[in-house]
């Protein structure tokens, strides 16, 4: 268990996790905040514009006043000349705000001897002087601020102006029209004006201030700048010079909006400062328009704050996150590096490895109940294990003590008579398990006479070792000289047969060779059929016996049967081992496959021919498990005081 | 190997099928042990399916016939294939054992 790699990968999952998130929920955030603080910045944009017009208006409406009662006194009164004037100063005398007052009447309406009259008072420093404006070089019928409001019928504030004669100071001129009644008609009788100094209007339009660069500005009916923050626009640009100045179309738009008397919202971008908003809205007496200039920037600098300050706490609480997360991991998953070293030294064998403690609530206690658990029956089971083992140990050596008994109860030397000379003899058995139940056996009865058998026992393994061993004995203890082949078959039959619950059997070939005449005489209790191989022949096979296998019936009546062998003549025993070896696809090797095998080898000796044909047995097998005994035994019958021409073959 | 067991009107129908051998001859007897205590049953093996026999098995036939005789009742075989047949010719079994070709000739008998 690498457990780096597994806090690692719980690390980027869970930052991953929280990224998500904590990104979702910034992004719903700031799109909410940002919505707000332009909602925000919106209203109040308006509602600066209104209270800054409010404002205005607030001196604008008294100022309106004045000439407006003028006119109504000069409607029903007729004034001296001394009182006009006496009375215009006295006006301009109360009011801070006028400048001056003029009375400009129509020609001849003053009196029928003068044809103009326009009596003016104005402010010289303190004092408040008086005059006629009417001169031949100054014709004030023709002057904006008469013809207009003459024209009009009604009042009018003029575009703003320098006055010269003022001290430069930034003016506007209110002209109301006012009437007389002549021969019971209202007729026009002339323009009342006041000079009103723009000084307070400059002030209240600069005082608003909109974060750092965001202002205020107003322009007049015509669109000029009638205050403005920088003060060299004033009066010498209007907004449409700027708007082409700056090139910015939108900018023209505003203006026009503006000098219609509309209040609106809209969104540009002034070079230097970036998107802006800009809220204008009418100053209700006057035609003239406040324009309100909001810096985007500006406007959402304290969000972009907030998000910085909301990004380093995102950094510093992700590292924290980091920390806790390996720190809580690294102490919930030690334990199974532990475990992962418990679990390698119990591999190696050391079941009494101690396991790492675990509290009662830890995550790991299953882990660590499971791990004592395997512990405790790998112990166990190993403890079975030897014990078994042993059992089996015991039972394996015992059986190996018992094929050597077994293998010593044959004869297994050969040539086994080499003071023997009339036969060859070669034998040999192979048990498919560690005992079995085939058998063979020779031994020469007398001078003349050699007996050999040949048998199987029913079945294999122990229970047939068994059986084998007691016919093995009873075969010896039964030849006698005086005893024919059948004779011993008997003896033997009768003494196995009783007691034999289990119903076992013998096969059993017994063969007398009288080795002075080449007579075999043999009983054939159920066993395979030998063969015979003589020299120009074909293997001939003995035919079938009818006798039963001995152990079977106690009575049972075996007879002798005789064959006349020539000399060199070989006769091939076997079990049925050989013809019944099967191969993986549990095909038998068969008779047919024995005859050809002991057809292509009769030249050779016993020795030879029986090692062929147990090698022909092994190829048919093919490295199949044997799966019974295979007992083998070839006798060449060479006759009394020949040549044994064969041996050199 | 496949045992099976059919109580008929005649007796005991026994169908055997596969190989009878060291591995499962014990299984074999124990499929038909019940038969050793029928009293005078005749009991018919049939042999048609039957690939393969070892002393072993051979040795559960001759159980089964000494059995049956002790009961007072009949073993018969029929339908062995030539191989099987061989086996009992060669170990001199055919003598002992009633062979019939086929269920009906065993049946005549």
């Amino acid at each position: 268990m690498n457990r780096k790699r597994l806090s690692f990968k719980i690390i980027v999952r869970v930052l991953l996790f929280c990224f998500i998130l904590g990104g979702s929920i910034f992004t719903i955030y700031y799109l909410f905040a940002r919505k707000t603080i332009e909602r925000e910045s919106r209203e109040n944009a308006i509602h600066l514009a209104e209270s800054t017009v409010y404002k205005i208006e607030e001196i604008i409406s008294p100022a309106e006043m004045i000439p407006d009662n003028l006119a109504w006194i000069m409607e029903t009164n007729t004034l001296s000349r001394d009182s006009i004037y006496a009375f215009l100063k006295r006006l301009v005398r109360n009011n801070k705000s006028v400048f001056a007052g003029a009375i400009a009447f129509e020609p001849h309406m003053f009196s029928e001897d003068q044809y103009a009259f326009a009596p003016y008072a104005y402010r010289s420093g303190e004092e408040i002087l008086s005059r006629d404006l009417w001169s031949p070089a100054y014709n004030y019928f023709i002057m904006d601020w008469y013809q207009i409001p003459a024209l009009l019928k009604k009042p009018y504030w003029s575009e703003p102006y320098y006055d010269e004669g003022g001290g430069g100071v930034l003016m506007t001129t209110y002209s109301v029209p006012f009437y007389r009644n002549i021969n019971n008609s209202r007729v026009f009788a002339g323009i009342i004006t006041i000079d009103i100094s723009l000084e307070w209007l400059t002030e209240i339009v600069n005082s608003v201030k909109i974060f750092d660069t965001g202002y205020a500005f107003l322009i007049s009916g015509n669109g000029v700048y009638v205050t403005h923050p920088n003060a060299s626009q004033i009066m010498n640009q209007t907004i449409f010079t700027f708007a082409k100045e700056i090139n910015e179309p939108k900018i023209r738009e505003i203006g026009r909006d503006m000098i219609s008397g509309k209040s609106k919202f809209s969104n540009v971008n002034l070079k230097g400062m970036g998107n802006v908003w800009i809220y204008h809205t009418k100053i209700p007496s006057s035609k003239w328009s406040l324009g309100v200039v909001y810096p985007h920037r500006e406007m959402f600098a304290g969000l972009r704050n907030l998000n910085i300050m909301i990004f380093l706490l995102s950094v510093v609480a992700l590292v924290l996150l980091i920390i806790a997360t390996i720190r809580i991991i690294d102490r919930q998953i030690r334990p199974l590096s532990k475990f992962a070293n418990a679990a390698r030294s119990i591999a190696g064998g050391d079941f009494d490895t101690e396991l790492p403690a675990v509290d009662e609530n830890h995550e790991m206690l299953e882990l660590h109940d499971s791990f004592r658990f395997m512990q405790e029956e790998l112990t166990k089971y190993i403890a079975d294990l030897k014990e078994t083992t042993s059992a089996k140990e015991k039972i394996e050596s015992e059986l190996r003590i018992a094929r050597g008994i077994q293998t010593d109860m044959i004869p297994h030397i050969f040539p086994p008579f080499p003071n023997l000379p009339e036969i060859g003899l070669y034998a040999s058995l192979e048990s498919a398990m560690e005992v079995g139940g085939d058998l063979y056996d020779f031994f020469p009865i007398d001078d003349d006479h050699f007996c050999f058998a040949v048998g199987d026992v029913s079945g294999k393994g122990v229970p047939a070792s068994l059986f084998m061993a007691v016919t093995i004995t009873l075969i010896r203890s039964m030849s006698d000289k005086n005893r024919s082949s059948s004779e011993i078959v008997q003896s033997v039959n009768k003494t196995l047969t009783i007691n034999n619950e289990s119903n076992m059997f013998v096969t059993l070939f017994v063969g007398i060779l009288n080795l002075r005449t080449g007579e075999l005489q043999y009983c054939n209790a159920g066993h395979n059929p030998p063969v015979l191989l003589r020299e120009g022949q074909e293997p001939l096979m003995f035919s079938n016996t009818k006798a039963i296998p001995v152990g079977i019936f106690e009575m049972y009546d075996y007879c002798d049967e005789t064959v006349m062998l020539d000399k060199s003549d070989q006769i091939f025993l076997y079990t049925d081992g050989v013809t019944e070896a099967e191969d993986v696809d549990k095909n038998l090797f068969g008779e047919a496959a024995l005859i050809k095998a002991l057809s292509e080898n009769r030249d050779e000796s016993s020795n030879e021919l029986t090692e062929r044909v147990k090698q022909s047995v092994k190829e048919f097998v093919n490295d199949h498990m044997q799966s019974d005994d295979i007992t083998m035994m070839c006798i060449t019958y060479w006759g009394k005081n020949e040549n044994k021409t064969k041996q050199n073959k | 190997m496949n045992i099976t067991i059919d109580k008929t009107d005649e007796g005991f129908l026994v169908e055997i099928e596969g190989r009878i051998d060291t591995t499962n001859y014990n299984e074999f007897e124990g499929n038909i042990a019940h038969l050793y205590t029928e009293k005078g049953a005749t009991i018919y093996l049939d042999c048609s399916r039957l690939d393969y026999i070892s002393s072993s098995g051979l040795r559960i036939f001759l159980t089964l016939q000494k059995k049956v005789k002790i009961q007072g009742g009949v073993l018969k075989i029929f339908s062995m294939q030539p191989q099987i047949k061989e086996i009992f010719d060669i170990s001199g079994f055919s003598s002992i054992f009633a062979i019939f070709p086929d269920y009906s000739a065993a049946k005549e008998a």
